[in-house]
């Protein structure tokens, strides 16, 4: 059974591998959305496991963006450093902002993060001669020159790393000091858990990761700007697919990225604005009627029937 | 103990504090007293619906300005369609949002009171999204302001000219505030429902109808941030995410005062307007104004966990 569970993974990963060779370019490009908003989702979901629930996606994707981005320009760094660094600046602010607020959790840091896309914003357009103001700046060239066989190698890599740094968190014991302090934690704390600690941890590590991908999506759109690289789509997106997929599991957000970012291409085409409404009402909804989610309703209907 | 915590001690000594700036503003730069009393007030106005939500069924709704976004549109359609005026539309807008906040809390607010907060953050942020993006489906992202000529009425003492419609949010403020000072310590209902805000099951106990109480008074602060919206569309311009600053800065406000203290609100507004029009004031550097709010309630953050620490 077991065996068999990783030769399916081992297909799968064949299969995403060999993708570029027989699509073609419009495929690949809808499967990066996916892949960049499957990161997003997972990273969300790493720190929704300690209990504590960020709105503050788009404001680190944002600062990554930007970062790798800036870095690239001034310094002529090489595009794949430059966004590992995104990331690290991403992962720096957390941890400070982190370190201040996690002190105080559940509304207060929720809040916090709601505010960061919106801070952040103010400040890159204050700083016109460094971020280029309102109007964003625009990368010489996009990576790799455009190609889009290359550019999915990227993503799809930052993509299979966010997996990979998920599934390590729910093999090790840093699952359970961050799955006891979820559910309470006044015992975590008396089992010796250092909660804060913890806390500033995964923020730091899930927020590196935010910064990576928006260092990835602006280097392969070439370009960043207030608007678009802290557009609300980047924190709403990603919840809305790890709700529908479902909760505390590598694979809810996984399924639900790929489910809702299939939809969101056939969304977008039928209502151009507002179609943003739906991943709302997708949120609402699974709130009300299943918190488990796809991943999670499906898992026990199949132990249902296996038990009987 | 800082100077902050002692300040939290009681609303006194906020009132000391803004009344030594209030005296220094009014000196130095007048005209960033006179807004800046203006824009708190408009804060506080905005808060007083949110902390009453927040402090008696207990949930934070980050649906908040979402609301007062729909209030305005309902106001600017009143007035596209049968011409009426604004600040007529209040009663209007006050009976519908009220039927609103109803329906809102029994399809939606109720099913999550006492399940974790986590749930009820999400949802409300569900719940923005798509109150947002249902504005922006119907009346499109674009910026829509009235023509009205009485908000441009300005008085002049000596040199010194400024607004004097947007007083009017300083009597909303006064109202609002007095109003449900009123209501909760001087009637049943209100006594009823600071009952349930302090102790929902002990409420329950002497026989208070605990899930009626929740609905009268969601209905009525969703009625009273919708017809705000209608005195708001007056005199800014409105588009589907207005009010998303204004939660967060509600937000801000409510953790400033601490949660119950409706009357803290007010003096904590003036704090926050008066700082923001006090960098407003500087040219080059107004940008900044917007962060201001950020700053505050990552400080408050800090000196509550340091007070509990220190517990």
């Amino acid at each position: 059974m077991r065996n068999s569970r990783y030769l399916l993974y081992l297909i799968l990963f064949l299969i995403l591998l060999t993708l570029p060779l027989y699509t073609g370019v419009y495929f690949l490009n809808v499967m990066d959305i996916i892949l960049i908003y499957m990161a997003l989702a997972l990273s969300w979901d790493m720190l929704l496991r300690s209990g504590q629930i960020s709105f503050g996606m788009a404001g680190l994707f944002g600062v990554g963006g930007y970062a790798a981005a800036l870095l690239h320009l001034h310094t002529g760094m090489n595009p794949i450093v430059s966004i590992a660094l995104g990331g690290g600046v991403a992962g720096a602010l957390a941890w400070i902002i982190g370190s201040a607020v996690l002190q105080l959790r559940g509304m207060y840091f929720a809040i916090v993060t709601l505010a960061l896309a919106e801070i952040f914003r103010v400040i890159v357009r204050n700083l016109p001669d460094l971020t280029g103001g309102p109007e964003g700046t625009v990368l010489p060239s996009a990576i790799f020159a455009g190609d889009s066989t290359r550019t999915y190698f990227l993503v799809l890599s930052v993509a299979v790393a966010s997996v990979l740094a998920s599934e390590i968190f729910q093999r090790t014991r840093i699952h359970f000091a961050l799955t006891s302090i979820r559910n309470d934690e006044i015992v975590a704390k008396s089992s010796g858990i250092d909660v804060f600690k913890y806390l500033v941890f995964i923020f730091v590590v899930t927020s590196a990761i935010q910064g990576v991908v928006g260092g990835a999506y602006a280097h392969i759109y070439g370009f960043v700007s207030p608007e678009g690289s802290f557009s609300v789509d980047f924190t709403l997106l990603p919840i809305a697919m790890a709700l529908l997929g479902g909760m505390h599991s590598t694979w809810g957000p996984v399924v639900g990225a790929v489910v809702l970012g299939v939809v969101s291409e056939f969304l977008k085409l039928q209502i151009p604005y507002g179609h943003l409404m739906v991943y709302g009402l997708i949120i609402v909804v699974a709130i009300l009627f299943f918190p488990q989610g796809i991943v999670g309703t499906l898992g026990q209907k199949m132990k249902k029937t296996g038990s009987q | 103990m800082s100077l902050i915590s002692k300040l939290k001690q009681s609303n006194y000594q906020i009132v000391m504090v803004t009344a030594v700036l209030v005296v220094i503003l009014a000196f130095w730069k007048p005209h960033v007293l006179i807004e800046g009393v203006q824009r708190a007030c408009l804060y506080a106005v905005i808060a007083l619906p949110m902390a009453l939500i927040l402090g008696i069924v207990g949930i934070i709704n980050l649906a908040h300005g979402a609301y007062m976004m729909l209030g305005a549109y309902f106001a600017y359609w009143l007035n596209v369609y049968t011409g009426m005026d604004p600040l007529l539309a209040i009663l209007p807008a006050l009976a519908a949002f009220f039927l609103i906040g109803i329906a809102s809390y029994r399809a939606i607010i109720k099913h999550v009171l006492g399940t974790p907060e986590l749930n009820q953050l999400l949802l409300t942020f569900g719940l923005a999204m798509v109150l947002e993006q249902l504005a922006n489906l119907m009346w499109t992202s674009r910026p829509i302001k009235l023509p009205l000529q009485y908000v441009s009425s300005s008085a002049t003492i000596g040199s010194f000219t400024f607004g004097t419609y947007e007083f009017v949010y300083v009597g909303a403020a006064i109202l609002m505030l007095v109003g449900l000072q009123l209501f909760l310590k001087r009637t049943d209902l209100g006594q009823a429902a600071m009952a349930v805000g302090q102790n929902p099951r002990g409420a329950r106990l002497v026989g208070i109808h605990v899930d009626r109480t929740y609905l009268l008074i969601f209905s009525l602060s969703i009625a009273l941030i919708g017809a705000l919206g209608a005195i708001f569309m007056t005199r800014h311009s409105i588009f589907p995410l207005v009010g998303g600053a204004f939660t967060m800065k509600s937000f801000c406000l409510i953790a400033m005062a601490g949660i119950g203290n409706l009357m803290g609100i007010l003096w904590c507004s003036l704090i926050l307007g008066l700082a923001e029009n006090f960098v407003l004031s500087f040219r080059g550097y107004a940008g900044w104004a917007d962060i201001l709010f950020f700053a505050l309630i990552v400080g408050v953050i800090i000196v509550r966990s340091r007070q509990r620490q220190v517990k």
